[in-house]
């Protein structure tokens, strides 16, 4: 589904400085993860009406949808990884990575190309890697297997390479075809504001799988006698994807503003800084204004978030209400408390409450 | 905010600073509404006598009271242009780290206002001021003081070994007189004004201390001369900057014994008088956060931060720039005999991290 809207940049760091009308998915292949894929069995009997009935994807993506039928579960899984872990990164800022509704997922944020939305797509498409090469692992998709990875030149000698790693080139492979499908069908006018958002996407994406799988590391297993460490064997595993989640903001505090120069390619705005490179994340628009609810950029606002009143930093009450003031609440928390061991083997807790302050912004 | 009676002179200080604006040291307006300004030195061109410190005990923005006092002591002008210094620096050393980092711009705005920032820059400047002068008594370049002559220790046989204590006695009457304190009026304003400038004298009093020197037989401590030392600056400016860090929000409330209106803090426990101690500094209102330019800061675009401590906090969640700067410094440094030191100069590449505008 597409929709013809009028949109005035009033971005500053933008060469562009005009009205113009922009092409905008409303739809797009997060919706995966939004509608859980709950029936896996449905994909072995001739995936085609499954696959047509799926909302948000492209003409290529759909293509592959019927081509690798039983990997489309496991990246709605990685959608969801990435959305969740983009979540827990910016919960104590005022944009917090909230999901809209169910088709378009993150509603209008996403079209103003801005750190923001460089972020989301990198984390989705490490989130991608994450989920297939870890499928790939667990045996759970036909055309994949075991990591077939070279052994490491620093490993010692002693040491045995095998085991099953999870096979990170595949799935950097299939997120490469998959999520990078849509931008790579579309062509646009060298020199217009697509082109720059589509530039803009393909290197976010790419910096979010190189990301995910440059942090691997090679993971051991002693089983000698008794346990010992006289063997060894070792393979390579994804890292924890918290770490990539942290990865990835620190990319996100760095990340380089761009522009389009007179050939259609991707150049800095302020040439004495370093130029980043494919690990780095890029923007071409400054943020909105994430304070005020405003719907054509689709920013929420920061009415009614909690806000931490002693706290100096974004989740302090000062900066997240954006000088509107905070009300103060008092809430009764009830948790478990003097939690005990019965023999034998259950755990039984008691319920304690206590009343918090709640600081909420006006 | 004039301290004493000086009120109908402010707007005649307000003209004479907009021709004094473009210079750089300013005075954090102890003496007057306004900062005060320095010419820079064309006094180093005049010959020496004693009447150069007139002239700039006249160009400087003092109430006639304080100029009175400038004219009668012969070093105090340039104890005064000392002590702005010493502020100045410690004031940019202590809040390095911070969103508000002790800048010119914005200044005279803050000074209007109760903040937090207000109350530092208040205690700071007295608390310079004092330091300075009575460093100036024990130097030797004021006429009217010298060494500390506090009875109990043993002074005049300090002085005959070659040590001279700072008087801080002199150094807290003058300031008293200096500041005319003793007229404090009902206002809040002037009530906080004073308190914080009570708290910055008493923090250097409490770096008072007494350092002693053994010169007995074969330099045992048979024989011992003690005398009082003022600690280093840095160290009342970190206590200072505590201070702030505990400040005390007030209002006024009304003594139903006396008549009089006092301060009072808010949150007290068990004390009977919610007087805040003399110790701490009080401020009226909440400070803005210094993240944007305002009229208060020219904001936090453009500061240097640090990427794994500071950056988060400093850039407001804005990011920051990274570039590479080539710095030279010396290494390999070697001694040769005899006495100097060769070094070459190496060149290194460092990444400069900058806050991002928006």
């Amino acid at each position: 589904m597409v929709k013809l809207k009028l949109m005035c940049s009033v971005s500053v760091a933008v060469t562009f400085s005009a009205c113009f009308i922009v092409l905008v998915d409303a739809n797009s292949w997060w919706s995966l993860a939004m509608n859980p894929l709950l029936i896996p069995e449905a994909y072995i009997i001739g995936g085609q009406p499954l696959c047509s009935q799926l909302t948000g994807l492209s003409t290529g993506q759909r293509k592959l949808c019927q081509l690798y039928q039983d990997h489309m579960q496991f990246i709605g899984a990685g959608a969801q990884t990435g959305i969740s872990e983009c979540q827990h990164q910016f919960s104590q800022r005022r944009w917090n990575c909230s999901t809209v509704d169910n088709s378009s997922v993150f509603g209008r944020v996403l079209y103003t190309g801005s750190r923001e939305t460089a972020f989301t797509f990198a984390i989705s498409a490490a989130g991608v890697v994450n989920a297939v090469s870890r499928a790939c692992r667990e045996g759970e998709l036909s055309s994949c297997g075991c990591s077939r990875a070279a052994r490491p030149k620093d490993l010692p000698r002693d040491w045995l390479w095998g085991g099953c790693g999870d096979n990170i080139n595949y799935g950097y492979r299939f997120s490469k075809e998959f999520v990078d499908a849509r931008e790579r069908e579309k062509t646009f006018a060298k020199g217009s504001v697509e082109s720059a958002r589509l530039l803009m996407n393909l290197h976010n994406n790419e910096a979010g799988r190189r990301i995910a799988s440059d942090l691997a590391h090679v993971s051991c297993k002693c089983h000698g006698v008794s346990g010992s460490c006289s063997l060894k064997t070792c393979w390579l595993q994804l890292a924890d994807f918290r770490r990539v989640g942290d990865a990835l903001k620190e990319k996100y505090d760095s990340a380089a503003a761009m522009k389009l120069n007179s050939r259609g390619k991707l150049v800095q705005v302020h040439s004495k800084f370093n130029s980043p490179t494919s690990n780095d994340l890029v923007y071409i628009e400054p943020s909105p204004d994430y304070c005020v609810r405003n719907k054509t950029t689709g920013s929420l606002g920061t009415q009614g978030r909690l806000c931490n009143k002693t706290s100096e930093g974004m989740d302090g009450c000062a900066l997240m209400c954006c000088g509107r003031g905070y009300d103060q609440y008092k809430v009764q928390l009830v948790e478990r408390c003097h939690c005990k061991f019965h023999w034998c083997c259950y755990v039984r807790c008691k319920r304690c409450s206590r009343t918090v302050d709640q600081f909420v912004c006006k | 905010m004039c301290t004493g009676l000086t009120r109908t002179a402010c707007p005649l200080r307000l003209i004479a600073l907009c021709i004094l604006l473009s210079h750089a040291a300013a005075y954090f307006g102890l003496t007057g509404r306004e900062p005060l300004v320095f010419l820079p030195g064309p006094f180093a061109n005049e010959p020496p006598n004693g009447k150069a410190h007139l002239k700039q005990c006249e160009q400087m923005t003092l109430t006639r009271r304080q100029k009175r006092l400038c004219r009668r002591e012969p070093g105090l002008a340039e104890t005064l242009r000392e002590s702005v210094r010493l502020s100045l620096l410690e004031c940019r050393y202590q809040f390095r780290n911070e969103r508000w980092n002790c800048s010119m711009d914005g200044r005279g705005s803050l000074l209007k206002r109760g903040f937090k920032e207000t109350a530092f820059l208040l205690a700071v400047s007295s608390a310079a001021l004092s330091h300075a002068l009575a460093k100036a008594c024990s130097s030797g370049r004021m006429e009217r003081c010298t060494c500390d002559d506090s009875p109990g220790l043993q002074h005049r046989e300090a002085w005959q070994w070659g040590v001279c204590g700072d008087n801080l006695k002199y150094s807290t009457k003058f300031l008293k007189k200096f500041l005319g304190q003793k007229r404090v009026s009902k206002d809040l304003r002037a009530q906080i004004d004073s308190h914080n400038i009570n708290v910055g004298i008493r923090a250097v009093k409490s770096g008072l201390k007494t350092t002693c020197k053994c010169h007995g037989v074969s330099g045992s401590c048979a024989v011992r001369t003690c005398w009082k030392q003022l600690s280093p600056f840095q160290d009342t400016g970190h206590l200072l900057k505590y201070r702030y860090d505990t400040a005390v929000r007030v209002h006024s409330v009304t003594n139903s014994a006396t008549g009089e209106t006092e301060l009072a803090s808010p949150r007290r426990h068990s004390n009977t008088v919610p007087r805040p101690r003399p110790t701490e500094l009080v401020f009226l209102e909440e400070s803005p956060s210094f993240c944007r330019p305002s009229r208060y800061s020219p904001g936090t675009a453009g500061r240097p931060c640090s990427k794994d401590t500071s950056c988060s906090s400093l850039c407001c969640g804005r990011g920051y720039n990274t570039a590479l700067h080539l710095t030279t410094l010396s290494c390999h440094c070697q001694v040769r005999w005899c006495c100097h030191v060769e070094c070459q100069t190496c060149l290194r590449e460092e990444e400069v991290y900058t806050c991002k505008k928006h």
